[in-house]
């Protein structure tokens, strides 16, 4: 119940706004062809794996299950990965020839309201009641919502957390952050002391921290959130990002490589691969932000770890990004399969699967009723993770999003790479960034 | 009418060799023809999934005005125009050593250079970011070895781009060392016969009758070469992603992104049929300039 409460706490906090949803009629369509057949092609990237390795063994149960359950029916997996997901779309889509279904990635921000505007995603009212609605977290519905219609299912949560080394931590002599809590001065201090020349050939070998800036991923964005920034204000149509609350926190987070040495000379580029590599398995850099998946991957690698906040700033209160997953469906041109296809998404969303998904794949229910079955009761680490759900802030929605991130993200990859200041950088984003606010 | 009735006539009388090529010429039509003309077309909507409205040049004024298409092409001419001249040069000297070699070492040579050709350019991009990894990277070792500090080529605007270039440059040119000795094999001996009763050294007879009796090699490798460079994109999104900021930002991986990731169909056709215009222009000077020289 605690938990419940705790995410029920997340949720009002982490609105940016009051998440409107939109009221459709309880009435379902009345379906003059619900005995629909044929075949339904959804996509998906790869989950947890079994066994044999085999990381879409649950889509496939779920697919069998549903194929069972509506003779005549046939689910057509498309496997595609993460990284190749989005462009992937935007290919089939000037084609033409989307899926039925594709997933929105856990480090998403929802719905995608350019495939929204283009007409392309099928509004998912009809099929869901609202006291079913009234099951998932408002701030996951609200990310699937535009314009009052819901355009897909929100399926998983997530949000970015410090996972820590403890091994380096012991190695050093350094005490973990109470709670896993601190300021941003115990934090740099405390990676101070974990950058070390571990074979004493007179060149550091460990770092105390690292990150990478990469388009569409926001690990190092809450320290840039630290001080009270934010990249744009709170109805997304004014760009704050060159606020000095914010270009105090950048200063400080370039600092680590540049003036503190705690960072090795790679943060700040976009290798991701080569920044968990780095955590997981060379074990050169004692902490490192992810998102929830990481820790399930860090169990994996029976690393010895602990989720910690993101150090506290000027604004007092540690602060993180959270995402949310799901579903969508795409245009339709039979109500009889729109409706067959609406069932599948539920049943994929449903309760009893994203406890599975929580258990897994280390992400957070979207359901209300999932988090009820508690499903971390033996897993500390994405315990911790949980607390950090309420510090969560969700990132801007704006139809222009993926451009102004880019716009941004490009001036922080020169800012921590020393070759630009904060001041230059945000000046150079604003100018880009204003012009796709218009 | 009398011409195109000849020319009809005579492609009736050689209507075998037609038949023949006729799959190839529906494949090329389908897939390379059609798609031009619609992406001419499409240059001139907003194309969308819901449909398309015509915007007439909004999407050309929108290419000219933007601040990153510029940064895209300028990135681009100065990685084509440093890439081109040196693998020509590459595969004329690599080709002028290996020539005069017996039998087998030519053959030999010839399949080792050819090899990174028929290579998926994907897997040289992945080596070549283990060749420029900061911390395990050939490069910095190299550089360790002389006593000059490592660098993070991919990662430093003023690196970056030059690290691509780098790339382009070190991976032999196959096709072109292929195609220069084909041609060297077509040169009469007597011309270098009578070139060495006149006195002329192995430089010269080179340099005077080698190099001009291969210009129209050099010319289409050259017009290849150039069409290519301005394509450079799997280098840039496996490699770099356009960044550090905007410094490997090209005008095919800028094309791509407005496609796929901001879906403008049709600004992205725009951008492509700007750079379509600007490879013709480079073509047809360079054509020009090239055969005009072959000719006198």
């Amino acid at each position: 119940m605690k938990h419940v409460k705790s995410v029920a706490l997340v949720t009002a906090v982490s609105l940016l706004g009051v998440g409107l949803v939109g009221c459709s009629s309880d009435e379902k369509k009345e379906e003059s062809s619900a005995n629909w057949t044929g075949k339904i092609t959804i996509w998906d990237g790869p989950r947890w794996a079994d066994d044999k390795e085999n990381k879409y063994h649950w889509l496939e149960k779920m697919a069998a299950e549903f194929e069972k359950s509506h003779e005549g029916v046939k689910v057509d997996i498309v496997q595609v990965p993460w990284a190749e997901l989005n462009d992937k779309l935007g290919v089939s889509l000037s084609g033409k020839s989307l899926p039925d279904i594709a997933p929105i990635d856990i480090s998403g921000n929802g719905v995608n309201p350019t495939f929204v505007k283009q007409g392309a995603v099928e509004p998912l009212d009809d099929y869901f009641t609202a006291e079913e609605k009234k099951d998932f977290y408002p701030n996951a519905l609200e990310a699937y919502t535009k314009d009052g219609k819901m355009y897909g299912v929100p399926a998983a949560m997530t949000v970015h957390s410090l996972l820590l080394n403890l091994d380096i931590f012991k190695e050093r002599n350094v005490e973990p952050p109470k709670d896993g809590q601190w300021t941003w001065e115990e934090f740099t201090d405390k990676m101070k002391k974990l950058t070390y020349d571990k074979n004493g050939d007179g060149s550091i070998d460990v770092y105390g921290f690292s990150t990478y800036i990469k388009n569409g991923y926001y690990e190092a964005w809450p320290f840039l959130y630290m001080n009270g920034g934010r990249s744009l204000n709170d109805d997304a149509t004014k760009f704050t990002f060159d606020s000095s609350e914010a270009i105090s926190a950048m200063k400080a987070l370039a600092d680590l490589k540049a003036a503190d040495k705690v960072a090795p000379k790679e943060m700040g580029s976009g290798d991701v691969g080569g920044t968990w590599k780095a955590f997981a398995k060379q074990k050169t850099v004692a902490v490192e932000p992810w998102a929830t998946w990481a820790i399930s991957a860090a169990q994996g690698e029976k690393m010895n770890f602990m989720v910690a906040s993101y150090p506290s700033g000027k604004a007092g209160k540690p602060v993180t990004i959270g995402g949310v997953g799901g579903w969508m469906m795409f245009d339709q041109k039979e109500d009889g399969k729109k409706k067959v296809v609406a069932e599948f998404m539920k049943q994929l969303s449903a309760t009893e699967q994203q406890v599975l998904s929580a258990k897994s794949y280390g992400t957070f229910p979207s359901r209300i009723s999932a988090m009820e079955q508690n499903p971390f009761a033996d897993n500390v680490q994405m315990q911790q993770a949980q607390k950090l759900t309420e510090q969560a802030v969700m990132l801007p929605r704006h139809e222009n999003w993926k451009k102004i991130d880019e716009a941004i993200q490009q001036q922080l990859q020169l800012v921590l790479n020393g070759e630009k200041t904060p001041e230059n950088a945000m000046k150079e984003a604003k100018s880009k960034v204003d012009a796709l606010l218009k | 009418m009398k011409a195109s009735n000849g020319l009809l006539k005579e492609m009736w009388k050689q209507r075998a060799a037609y038949l023949f090529l006729l799959p190839k010429l529906i494949l090329f039509i389908l897939f390379i023809v059609i798609p031009v003309f619609w992406a001419f077309l499409i240059a001139f909507q907003e194309y969308g999934y819901s449909g398309s409205k015509w915007v007439g040049f909004d999407n050309f004024i929108k290419t000219f005005e933007s601040e990153t298409y510029r940064v895209a092409l300028l990135n681009t001419l100065k990685y084509t125009v440093i890439t081109v001249p040196l693998n020509i040069i590459l595969a004329l000297g690599l080709s002028t050593l290996i020539y005069p070699l017996g039998r087998m070492s030519q053959s030999f040579f010839r399949g080792a250079f050819y090899l990174p050709t028929v290579t998926s350019m994907v897997i040289i991009a992945m080596v070549w970011r283990w060749v420029y990894n900061y911390r395990f990277g050939l490069f910095n070792y190299f550089l360790d070895f002389f006593g000059i500090p490592p660098q993070d080529w991919l990662n430093q605007s003023d690196t970056a781009l030059w690290a691509l270039i780098i790339m382009s440059v070190l991976i032999p040119p196959g096709v072109g060392i292929i195609m220069y000795l084909a041609a060297m094999g077509s040169i009469p001996e007597s011309l270098y016969e009578s070139a060495k009763i006149d006195g002329a050294n192995s430089f010269q007879r080179w340099w005077r009758i080698t190099v001009p009796l291969l210009k129209p090699t050099t010319l289409y490798l050259t017009m290849l070469s150039l069409i290519g460079s301005f394509q450079v994109f799997i280098q840039v999104i496996l490699m770099t992603g356009g960044g550090p900021g905007d410094a490997t930002e090209t005008v095919v991986h800028l094309i791509y992104k407005t496609a796929f990731r901001d879906l403008e169909f049709g600004l992205a056709s725009a951008q492509a049929v700007v750079l379509f215009i600007i490879t013709l222009i480079f073509g047809v000077v360079q054509y020009r300039i090239m055969y005009r020289k072959g000719e006198e």
